[in-house]
């Protein structure tokens, strides 16, 4: 140890001096410096054992003695005790062991006694080391067989640089798991040069050395390829098994709440029922070839044939966003975690930015490989498309209404069915941008600052076209073709295939209740508000054109 | 429906008092008269070694029916129009035994199903008669349904007739025909409108039985509803019924649907019917004169459209409002996938009805264990598994197989 037996002493009498006097404590020395590493700027880690009933707090005390940084924590056997138990009983499924649990056995079991040595030795016989070397064997292999198929997986989807970041982690866990089974437990992969020294066998120590600090270029699929095998040869060389030598036992593989919605051509890609992802065209094309369960080698190959580049590139997104997920055949699902750190988890990239946000043939995208986070949530989507989809019929159906009335001389009629088409004509604004729950009617002017400032004419305009009224004739028909022009404004600021629709066929009032229904298919799902009634009872019910084609 | 609910049927309170088969105020001029006194004796349960003829044994429920009655000692003299072999659901060759498994050229279509001599004095020795044989298939021209379903039924009767041979007529649980709300075990004729020609067919031959019941025939019928792969594994021997209409939908063949979302459709493990069938001959004394529903999980559209979902290579179609349906003014692509596949089962997209299985409970017959979505995601799992569903396999080895090989 770089401390003596004496200055241990000296450093415990004066961290003990500052705690408030208590229970009679047995006091082991943890950490690095027990150990036999550590250096000068190595924190003490002082384990107070207590024969008490009561549960002690986890956290530790901190002191600065002589300069040093001291941790004082304090356990009582019951508490140790249910630990080692905690271990045991998670032995046989290491995933089930969390980093912590076992690094807190082992700094006891490892821990150098200062006082109150009997009680220490007996904690430390609750857990023999033999069977502890063992479980932290398994746990480090089953972490490097983690990282070895995701590795593989990675390099199968053409993400080789990727792969090698993974295959250097799997090559720390593999020899720790060596390591480990030699008595060299520590977890902390801090001192591993020390610990491969310590082990005597220079042979491996000299060839991890060796794979640790392999350069392998930036995109060179077959250096990292090589690399890997490398990597897996010593890994079995040093007694691991079940390494991932064929890609075949990965399959792809479902994730529980994920669904797909599909509006006229645009995929969308739906996880956990709140999150929507948004497919540019070849993602989506990557997306519709998965056969979830297959392997991935196949899975490869069926995306291929959709004639996309690079598909796998695409999965491997799909991968991190957590749309899918690999299993491995016969040991669940793949986790992958960095030595010593949780696994990753599923990537949430930020929100797309588009604008405007929707047309009722899907969401905006931002290229064709794009797997884009739209910026609300799922259900909330959904129902800023049917407002979108509703709001063009009831445009087109004011705009009848308007004619119709004129027709007959209606003019207080035609008014009010001139702004009931701006309302509609707002709010289908308002959906395209993503605005749901909308504003009221009366407000949708006001409310115009929540939208880009390209649609500021918009707003001018609809406030002089809902101020107009209708005396005559000639005042309705002025209007009626100023509300045209108004409706044309509107849809060059979203998009000519967003809004409105044109409904002077029976073909295209088809296609927009087609797209209605698609909208209400991924709406039901998702529980989300329709715009008002009427829709479901357009969209599930009557369904016929309420104005026959021009 | 969903996996939170109860996917077995929910229903008041069974009426009282328990019905049996009603006695029609009109014989059937053509059921034959009984030509025999007494029933056969009933025996006390499934330990005694019974002779049960079993019709339609190379059919998709009646194999199951036949490999659980010779699994259980029983003598099975299995009618089969073909000598080919009873493959189970499971894809193996039925084994049978310790029972024993005697086959019979026959014919339902035939007046004593076309049995030889020897046969009929085999069949006469028959404890039981399960009939299985139909034709299941839709889109048939309608004399095949009369031929096989209605004449078949006909001349099974005649055969169990003549020996008094206690029956299980294997009906269907749509002969409730197309309507909403419960339908009830004991119901039969209601004047309901049946969905298409089998269905037609199955509601004649049932009232055929219950005319042959009120004439002193002991009878038990089993209604399935659809029946589809099994309970834990999804596997189908028998790709019929729901499974052509999933591929086309899935494939996105078609993709516009004439369709209530509440619709209901009920989806029984063949597993399940065929141990209620079973069950239903074996201990006939509890079944006879009781009508079963064999009904398994109810899926609504609504169920199907979300399950489908989370299949990124299946098309999830849109169902649209029957009355707002043109087949007409489907692509011309499309066009011929609803006519020759999908208008088959329409009735089934728009019927919003539920099968009261409160004897077939108080029989002994559990309902499914809760989980109707696992249930559909099992059989579709199966068919992607085996190509059926998802794009055609790929044929020869991949040539384009990214390998990613580690080995030496």
């Amino acid at each position: 140890m770089i401390l003596t037996e004496e200055r241990l002493q000296d450093l415990l009498d004066k961290s003990l001096a500052e705690l408030p006097p208590d229970t009679e404590w047995a006091v082991t020395l943890e950490g690095s410096i027990a150990e036999g590493f550590g250096n000068p700027s190595s924190d003490i880690d002082f384990l107070l054992v207590s024969r008490r009933a009561d549960d002690l707090p986890t956290m530790p005390s901190l002191l600065f003695v002589d300069g040093r940084r001291v941790e004082i924590r304090t356990r009582s056997v019951r508490q140790l005790a249910e630990q080692f138990r905690e271990v045991e009983r998670s032995a046989g499924r290491p995933a089930g062991i969390s980093e912590d649990l076992l690094n807190r056995c082992q700094r006891v079991l490892h821990s150098h006694p200062l006082r109150g040595h009997a009680l220490v030795e007996e904690v430390k016989a609750l857990l023999p080391g033999e069977r502890f070397r063992r479980i932290t064997a398994h746990w480090w292999a089953h972490r490097a067989r983690q990282s070895l198929r995701h590795a593989l997986a990675l390099q199968c989807l053409g993400e080789s640089d990727e792969a090698v970041d993974w295959t250097r982690a799997a090559l720390v866990q593999s020899v720790k798991s060596w390591a480990a089974d030699l008595g060299e437990t520590y977890l902390e992969p801090k001192w591993l040069s020390m610990q491969l020294d310590r082990a005597g066998r220079t042979d491996v120590r000299d060839r991890y050395w060796e794979l640790e600090s392999a350069a392998v270029p930036p995109g060179d699929a077959g250096a990292a390829h090589f690399h890997l095998t490398a990597c897996l040869d010593f890994a079995e060389d040093l007694g691991l098994t079940d390494l991932p030598r064929r890609p075949e036992r990965l399959t792809v593989a479902r994730v529980a709440g994920v669904t797909t919605w599909q509006t006229g051509e645009r995929v969308h890609v739906v996880r956990g029922r709140r999150d929507v992802f948004a497919l540019g065209a070849d993602a989506g094309g990557v997306w519709r070839s998965l056969v979830l369960g297959r392997p991935l080698p196949r899975v490869l190959a069926d995306s291929a044939v959709t004639g996309v580049t690079d598909p796998g590139r695409i999965v491997a997104a799909f991968l991190r966003h957590g749309l899918v997920r690999l299993a491995w055949k016969g040991g669940g699902t793949v986790t992958p975690a960095l030595p010593l750190a949780a696994p990753p988890g599923h990537v949430t990239p930020p929100p797309s930015t588009l604008q405007p946000l929707l047309s009722v043939g899907g969401a905006a995208v931002t290229g064709s490989r794009a797997v884009d986070l739209m910026p609300l949530p799922a259900d909330r989507f959904a129902a800023a498309a049917m407002a979108l989809v509703w709001s063009n019929v009831v445009v087109e159906n004011a705009v009848e209404d308007l004619t119709g009335a004129l027709r007959r001389g209606q003019h207080r009629v035609a008014e009010l069915t001139a702004r009931r088409a701006v309302h509609a004509a707002l709010r289908g604004l308002f959906s395209a941008h993503g605005v749901n729950p909308l504003p009221a009617d009366t407000d949708l002017v006001r409310r115009m600052e929540l939208l880009p400032e390209g649609t500021v004419p918009i707003g001018v305009r609809a406030r002089e076209l809902l101020a107009r009224g209708v005396r005559s004739a000639e005042d309705g028909d002025a209007l009626r073709a100023e509300l045209r022009r108004f409706i044309a404004l509107v849809r060059g600021a979203v998009g000519a295939d967003s809004f409105p629709l044109s409904f002077d066929s029976a073909y295209t009032w088809r296609a927009t209740l087609q797209l209605g229904h698609d909208w209400l298919r991924m709406g039901a799902h998702l529980g989300a508000e329709l715009p008002i009634e009427e829709a479901r009872d357009l969209l599930a019910g009557n369904g016929a054109q309420p104005h026959p084609a021009r | 429906m969903s996996d939170q609910t109860p996917s077995g049927p929910t229903v008041p309170e069974p009426r009282t008092p328990e019905p049996r088969i009603p006695d029609p105020r009109t014989p059937d001029p053509k059921v034959p008269e009984l030509k025999t006194p007494d029933p056969k004796p009933l025996d006390p349960g499934t330990r005694e070694r019974l002779t049960v003829l079993v019709t339609g044994a190379s059919g998709f429920v009646g194999t199951e029916v036949t490999a659980r009655l010779t699994a259980a000692g029983h003598t099975v003299l299995a009618v089969l129009h073909h000598n080919g072999d009873l493959v189970r659901n499971n894809g193996r060759g039925l084994a049978p035994g310790p029972g024993t498994l005697t086959r019979i050229a026959g014919d339902v279509t035939r007046p004593g199903l076309g049995l030889s001599g020897d046969d009929r004095r085999l069949a006469a020795d028959a404890d039981r008669i399960v009939h299985c044989a139909a034709v299941t298939d839709f889109g048939l021209p309608g004399g095949r349904y009369e031929r096989v379903n209605v004449e078949g039924t006909r001349h099974v009767l005649g055969l169990a007739l003549a020996g008094r041979t206690p029956l299980v007529h294997v009906s269907t649980a749509y002969v409730c025909g197309e309507r909403d709300g419960i339908a009830y075990e004991d119901e039969l004729e209601v004047g309901q409108r049946p969905g298409n020609d089998y269905e037609k067919s199955k509601l004649a031959a049932e009232t055929l039985v219950r005319k042959a019941a009120a004439d002193g025939l002991p009878v038990t019928v089993v209604r399935p509803s659809i029946v589809t792969g099994a309970t834990r594994t999804g596997r189908v021997r028998d790709l019929k019924t729901v499974y052509p209409v999933l591929r086309v939908l899935t494939r996105g063949l078609l993709r516009t649907v004439p369709g209530h979302l509440d619709a209901v459709l009920d989806l029984a493990p063949v597993d399940r019917v065929a141990d209620l069938v079973t069950e239903a001959a074996t201990r006939f004394e509890d079944a006879e004169g009781r009508t079963l529903h064999a009904v398994g999980h109810e899926l609504t559209l609504r169920d199907m459209s979300d399950v489908l979902a989370e299949y990124p290579s299946f098309h999830v179609p849109r169902f649209v409002p029957p009355s707002a349906f043109s087949a007409r003014a489907l692509p011309g692509r499309e066009r011929p996938y609803y006519d020759r596949v999908v208008s088959l089962y329409a009735p089934y997209f728009r019927r919003r009805v539920r099968f009261d299985a409160t004897r077939a409970g108080a029989f002994g017959h559990r309902p499914p264990a809760k989980g109707a979505h696992a249930y559909l995601r099992r059989l579709l799992d199966h068919c992607l598994a085996t190509g059926y569903l998802g794009p055609p396999p790929r044929k020869g080895p991949h040539a384009a197989r990214p390998d990613g090989s580690t080995h030496r």
